[in-house]
């Protein structure tokens, strides 16, 4: 393995908007609002910023193609700008790339941001798009609740977990969400909600329910990035560094080879080992403080606890409902709300993740504040159970 | 004459069935007639002449024949060759021969005639899923369906006589400007048509076999109006049951196909020995006399195929799934893939014909790839073929979704393995009572991938459906 970017990179700014329904809010209001936070955060003259790497997912709503939405939004001069789109992974991968341009030397101080303008669909949901001229011939048309609901019968079968005792389950990740969105100034959703309500909501994709899943957002997020010597002549000796930034993309075989069962993510679990050793995380379990996971739907945190390591397989079910990922549990899982509460602009979803771990490491996460947070690991998911770019990333402070 | 058989038959009718005098009482505070009695099969949103001609036809390929004929009065295209469409659904070869019948409910008895008298080993589909009108007496007097017939010198039925009567009786008609069955008074027609085609051409076909009309066991005459058969059997001394009425009461009419799958029961129920009459009606008649030698193949799975379906209860389902209302699906449904001409050329056969490849490792994929998704495979291969239609598969995951747009929702799909190693992600259809599970064996069968309304466009491929089906009395 490459030696890594352990602590070669730390973010010395971040912002992120409020998540929701932005009506009057436009792709370009978006991220300036980001951009400023995470400017003022950072404390740097806009000139310094080198290069950009712009993550938009879903470019046929609102923002646009190419990176020049974000130059024309920015008007940081003629610097580089890259847009990245790795579906729901987008935000992570540009922070990836911003990371690896300061990591390389090809940049001092670079920015990552993401944003989505998904609330101008007209409806709710992801906006509909070709699988490709080939796909569009044989695959289903299924929606992401379809595609992910999946997993719940597969883990069921493999198990053998009674479809209602998943069903609680499921339903403790979201009513966890919600009591933790509800704590979130920035969320799009900030009411809790009793389980009776979650375990009776109208079925979109069996099994999963209404509040099994993620709604749609507009908002945007960034990230500031520079080496740690830099970070220090700008007077921050103990940076936010990023530990470790993995990807692992499908390379057809879940769905087209094999023998997967349909009831883990494969890439998530390729992912998230490549970013421990990474990071020189042996125990994750002990290590790691608090984790923001891809939580497009209940069953996927449900899976990915498993996946990360976290719960052994076979237990997430049990770990989930005894509230070892609860706010006060002892590894919580989405302190800010998650996509579950949060949001989820897509191509800025990876980005608000490192944000509220970033929060949370330097102690400014309100009542949401955890005590003695060391490593948060954040975990984004593009895709679908059987076809998905998985991306892990620790952060912690400078050693 | 020379000698012309039938060597195997087959039928194909949609799983659901709707119940007529349930469909009747939602009309009958209009006052409107309309048959109450029986059932009649109704096609899923995404099944149509072509799907359904395969699926009657797909036991009957084991061999090429030299040609490929299709039958329809109701085929969405009008400049593609509906033929050519089933030929690449059952992989036959491009050297295999199509055309295509229309524009007279007799065109698949025509077809089926004009076969016999090459000579040649051939099959002859024909299939229907025709427009009616909400309240017409129509609606619910047709069904949908498809009969297949392979033919050739050899056979467990030998042609034996026939007659066809050309008349341009317009007892009914559909055109350009008149998208739904536009009827004529019963009386007149069943007067005209008993006296003008069935007498005559039934008595020329026996001339032609030398035989008597008693001496006919079993018929399959497709009416225009009820009682066309009892007149003309009557009059010609016939008491043989007429199969076809059987099929109209619990399928439905069946247009083009009517008369073939009428065929396949009348052969299920014949004796070695036994004489079957077949009529077909529309712009005149066609009777073909056939000798019954033994057990003609597949026609005893199309009698029991009559017997299966799943009882549709919900008439407005019924009118969304015939294309009877229009109901506002909402943005989603605004949506509309765009298939492109070049991209079905080059993947167009393994696409219909589901066949996928197996790599120099042994392992069977779908869709085809330059690089085997098979790990062992370290650069671009060139594959075996492999089709995948036939075979059985296991489901993975799957789910009902309820979010996307669907026609006739929910859409369930889900991961399939196949034996061979092939997966796939698969639409599923004929959904089980308790839905989907995994662990569950399913089988394929050919349907409409995507519609394109706007355009006018559709695509085929195949969904992953339940190995059996219900049988009616047990709804």
């Amino acid at each position: 393995m490459a030696s890594g970017i352990k602590d070669k990179v730390a973010i010395i700014g971040m912002g992120c908007t409020r998540f929701g329904e932005r009506w009057e809010a436009s792709a370009e209001d978006l991220m300036v609002e980001a951009f400023s936070e995470a400017l003022a955060d950072a404390g740097v003259e806009r000139e310094r910023i080198d290069a950009i790497w712009v993550g938009n997912a879903l470019d046929d709503i609102n923002v646009g193609n190419s990176s020049l939405p974000a130059a024309h939004a920015l008007r940081l001069g003629q610097i580089p700008v890259t847009r990245v789109e790795n579906m729901c992974a987008t935000g992570t991968e540009a922070l990836r790339g911003a990371t690896y341009a300061v990591a390389a030397g090809a940049a001092d101080i670079a920015l990552a941001i993401g944003v989505e303008k998904l609330k101008d669909t007209g409806y709710g949901g992801l906006p509909l798009k070709t699988k490709g001229l080939l796909n569009d011939l044989w695959m289903p048309y299924g929606s992401a609740p379809g595609n992910f609901a999946q997993l719940a019968g597969a883990y069921c079968a493999k198990y053998g977990v009674d479809p209602a005792d998943l069903k609680r389950a499921m339903a403790h990740v979201s009513w966890k969400s919600h009591q933790n969105g509800a704590k979130s100034p920035k969320a799009h959703l900030r009411a809790a909600i009793d389980m009776d309500k979650i375990l009776n909501a109208p079925l979109i994709a069996d099994p999963l329910g209404l509040f099994d899943c993620c709604g749609v957002s507009d908002g945007a997020a960034a990230a500031i990035v520079t080496t740690p010597e830099i970070a220090r002549e700008l007077g921050i000796d103990n940076p936010v560094t990023i530990k470790a930034i993995q990807l692992a993309g499908s390379n057809g075989s879940e769905m087209q080879f094999g023998e997967w069962d349909g009831a883990s993510l494969i890439n998530t679990q390729i992912a998230a080992r490549r970013a421990y050793a990474e990071a020189g995380i042996s125990d994750p379990r002990a290590d790691l403080s608090m984790t923001e996971v891809h939580d497009c739907f209940s069953v996927t945190e449900l899976a990915v606890m498993e996946d990360l390591g976290l719960s052994d397989p076979g237990r997430a079910p049990m770990d989930i409902l005894d509230g070892r990922y609860d706010a006060d549990g002892a590894i919580p899982c989405q302190l800010d709300g998650g996509l579950k509460c949060f949001g989820h602009p897509v191509g800025a979803s990876g980005l608000r993740m490192a944000y509220e771990v970033y929060n949370q490491l330097l102690e400014r996460a309100g009542e949401r504040q955890r005590a003695n947070v060391k490593f948060g690991l954040t975990h984004n998911l593009g895709g679908a159970p059987y076809n998905n770019i998985a991306a892990v990333s620790i952060l912690g402070r400078k050693d | 004459m020379q000698k012309a058989c039938i060597s195997g038959i087959g039928g194909y009718l949609p799983l659901l069935r709707l119940d007529r005098k349930t469909a009747a009482r939602n009309y009958a505070w209009s006052g409107l007639a309309m048959p109450r009695k029986g059932t009649r099969a109704v096609a899923d949103w995404d099944e149509d002449p072509v799907t359904m001609a395969a699926e009657s036809a797909r036991a009957l390929v084991a061999t090429a024949p030299a040609a490929l004929r299709f039958a329809s009065t109701s085929a969405y295209f009008s400049d593609r060759s509906q033929a050519g469409i089933v030929l690449d659904y059952l992989a036959l070869p491009r050297s295999v021969r199509t055309t295509d019948a229309a524009n007279a409910r007799r065109a698949g008895t025509s077809a089926l005639l004009d076969s016999l008298l090459g000579g040649a080993d051939e099959l002859v589909t024909a299939a229907e899923k025709r427009v009616t009108q909400a309240g017409s007496a129509a609606q619910l007097a047709y069904g949908d369906g498809a009969a297949a017939v392979r033919t050739g010198a050899e056979g467990a039925a030998r042609l034996i006589g026939h007659a066809s009567i050309s008349h341009d009786l317009v007892d009914r008609y559909v055109s350009r400007d008149q998208p739904y069955p536009y009827v004529y008074e019963e009386r007149f027609i069943r007067d005209i048509a008993v006296a003008e085609m069935f007498i005559p051409a039934i008595r020329a076909a026996c001339e032609a076999a030398g035989i008597e009309g008693s001496a006919i066991a079993q018929a399959a005459c497709a009416e225009p109006a009820g009682g066309c058969w009892r007149a003309a059997a009557k009059k010609l001394g016939i008491a043989a049951p007429n199969h076809c009425e059987r099929l109209s009461d619990e399928a439905g009419d069946l247009g083009a196909a009517h008369a073939l799958y009428g065929l396949g029961l009348a052969f299920a129920e014949a004796k070695p020995g036994d004489i079957v009459l077949l009529a077909g009606f529309g712009s005149g008649v066609d009777v073909l006399l056939f000798e019954v030698t033994g057990a003609v193949p597949g026609a005893a799975a199309m009698a029991a195929g009559l017997a299966e379906g799943r009882l549709l209860g919900d008439f407005l389902r019924f009118l969304n799934l015939s294309g009877s209302v229009d109901l506002d699906w909402g943005m989603r449904a605004e949506f509309g893939l765009k298939a492109q001409a070049s991209m079905m050329e080059r993947v167009g056969r393994d696409i219909t014909g589901f066949i996928g490849g197996r790599d120099s490792h042994g392992n069977v994929q779908f869709p085809k790839s330059a690089i085997p998704v098979n790990p062992a495979a370290s650069g671009p291969e060139t594959y075996e073929d492999v089709r995948l239609a036939e075979d059985q598969a296991r489901i993975v995951s799957v789910t009902a979704d309820r979010l996307t747009y669907h026609p006739d929702p929910p859409l369930d799909y889900g991961l399939v393995q196949f034996d061979n190693g092939a997966r796939l992600l698969m639409e599923m259809v004929n959904r089980p009572d308790n839905g989907f599970a995994v662990g569950d064996r399913v089988m394929m069968r050919p349907r409409i991938k995507s519609q394109n309304r706007a355009l006018g466009f559709r695509t085929y491929f195949w969904k992953a459906a339940p190995l059996s089906r219900p049988l009616l009395g047990d709804n």
